[in-house]
């Protein structure tokens, strides 16, 4: 799948300015970036929460796309409810919970979880159906380490058996490094490093990047 | 001050005639127009909070002005459109309880759309994202940002119902208080106290506090249970 080039403003500060770029299908490829580098609004404009400057659209027309916010909305329903709103199915939002260990809250109102169990939740929702790409904006950013790490598993499960492309935006620089398999560097909202996630996240080309890596978990 | 307050409970207990009418009235004015308020309001105000169109603004900034209409002026207003030489005057709805309702209306819907406008502004923004991002489409997404106000809403309806049960300058002008047909409780309140008859005053003044009170734990049960 490849986005368009884009950009957008915000108050006459361009906040982001991107080339095309292609994601592989069936790949993980995660965003990193200091904050304010760009990479929510990269997720919203792909997600067409915003629309680019000079409008038009980001992705091509028909490219299903699941998006979730940093701060996902529990909709003031059931867990399981929530979980089916996306269409994917009873039985499919039954294996997702017990996955994510949220099997026990499924008739709770979501409005009442923790953090973490929203989280659990939200991950479970855009999972819970095939798509084309699959934007995730900090998807584990509220889970504990051992819920981080389910997380991760079943994102991987997912992304392979759909062959979906999946953004994964993420400042967990261990993280990105366990899942990803190509990583963009996003800074003061240019794209200042593609490529293979060995090469940009273990050993980058651009002083920038070196020292992005170096203050988050060393090179 | 204490033996008006004996008269007024002797009153009460009396199951007095006047008193119930008046007391009929209040509630049948004060319920109407809430409701009605209600279900203009809403609509009007999830749409404010929640769509982002030019001239949005310029409305919100309306509906601001009119949540603080006297309603001296209001009642004025309807009075000169509604009596014998204004534009309505043929509909001979003056000193009637239905212009007292729709008095009550035209005060009370810009407090609801308001009130839930600034509710809905605060959380329009993360659901449309969340929803957007699931692959719902515009009427999924209203229909669950207004399951999402559903607390806001009975507190809303409180502040409807408190302000129409306790209004008094826009009932009086256009209603004309006449007893047994368009007196309410505040209305009826004025005059007792006006020829001095602080009994009957305190009592309107006691039951008006207990319909407020026992409308209040109604909703807020309902509230609770909804909620849930």
């Amino acid at each position: 799948m490849r986005t368009e080039a884009c950009a957008k403003t915000f108050g006459g500060r361009t906040v982001l300015s991107l080339p095309a770029i292609e994601l592989a299908p069936g790949r993980i490829c995660a965003v990193v970036g200091a904050n304010g580098s760009g990479k929510s609004t990269f997720a919203r404009l792909l997600a067409g929460v915003i629309p680019p400057d000079g409008g038009g659209a980001v992705l091509p027309p028909r490219a299903e796309v699941r998006y979730m916010p940093q701060k996902s909305y529990p909709f003031r329903l059931s867990t399981r409810a929530n979980i089916l709103l996306s269409g994917g199915g009873e039985e499919r939002a039954e294996a997702l919970m017990e996955a994510l260990q949220i099997g026990r809250l499924a008739r709770r109102r979501a409005t009442g979880l923790s953090g973490g169990e929203t989280a659990k939740m939200a991950l479970a929702r855009v999972l819970s159906r095939p798509c084309g790409l699959l934007i995730l904006d900090e998807p584990t950013a509220s889970m504990d380490m051992e819920a981080a790490i389910l997380a991760e598993g079943l994102i991987e499960t997912y992304c392979k058996e759909t062959g979906c492309a999946v953004l994964l935006i993420t400042h967990d620089l261990q993280q990105a490094r366990r899942m990803a398999g190509d990583a963009l560097f996003l800074y003061q909202g240019r794209l200042w490093e593609q490529g293979p996630a060995e090469r940009v996240l273990f050993a980058p080309e651009r002083p920038e990047t070196r020292r992005f890596l170096e203050f988050y978990g060393g090179a | 001050m204490w033996t008006a307050f004996r008269k007024a409970l002797a009153l009460i207990l009396s199951g007095d005639r006047e008193l119930g009418n008046i007391l009929l009235v209040t509630a049948r004015m004060s319920l109407s127009s809430s409701l009605i308020a209600l279900l203009i309001g809403v609509p009007i105000g999830l749409w404010l909070g929640s769509c982002r169109f030019r001239g949005r603004q310029a409305l919100v900034v309306v509906n601001r002005t009119l949540m603080g209409m006297p309603p001296v002026v209001c009642g004025l207003l309807l009075y000169m459109l509604f009596s014998g030489v204004g534009p309505f005057g043929r509909l001979r709805l003056l000193f009637t309880v239905e212009i007292m309702i729709l008095a009550q209306v035209l005060l009370i819907t810009p407090l609801v759309a308001g009130s839930l406008e600034t509710y809905v502004s605060g959380i329009a923004q993360p659901v449309r994202e969340t929803a957007k991002g699931l692959g719902l489409g515009a009427g999924k997404t209203f229909l669950l940002l207004a399951n999402e106000c559903v607390y806001p809403i009975f507190s809303t309806y409180l502040l409807a119902f408190a302000r129409a049960i306790a209004e008094v300058g826009a009932v009086s002008m256009v209603g004309g208080a006449i007893a047994w047909k368009t007196n309410v409780m505040t209305t009826a309140i004025m005059q007792y106290t006006n020829r001095g008859d602080f009994s009957l005053g305190i009592a309107l003044g006691l039951i008006l506090m207990a319909v407020s009170l026992l409308v209040n734990i109604l909703v807020s049960l309902l509230q609770r249970r909804l909620s849930r």
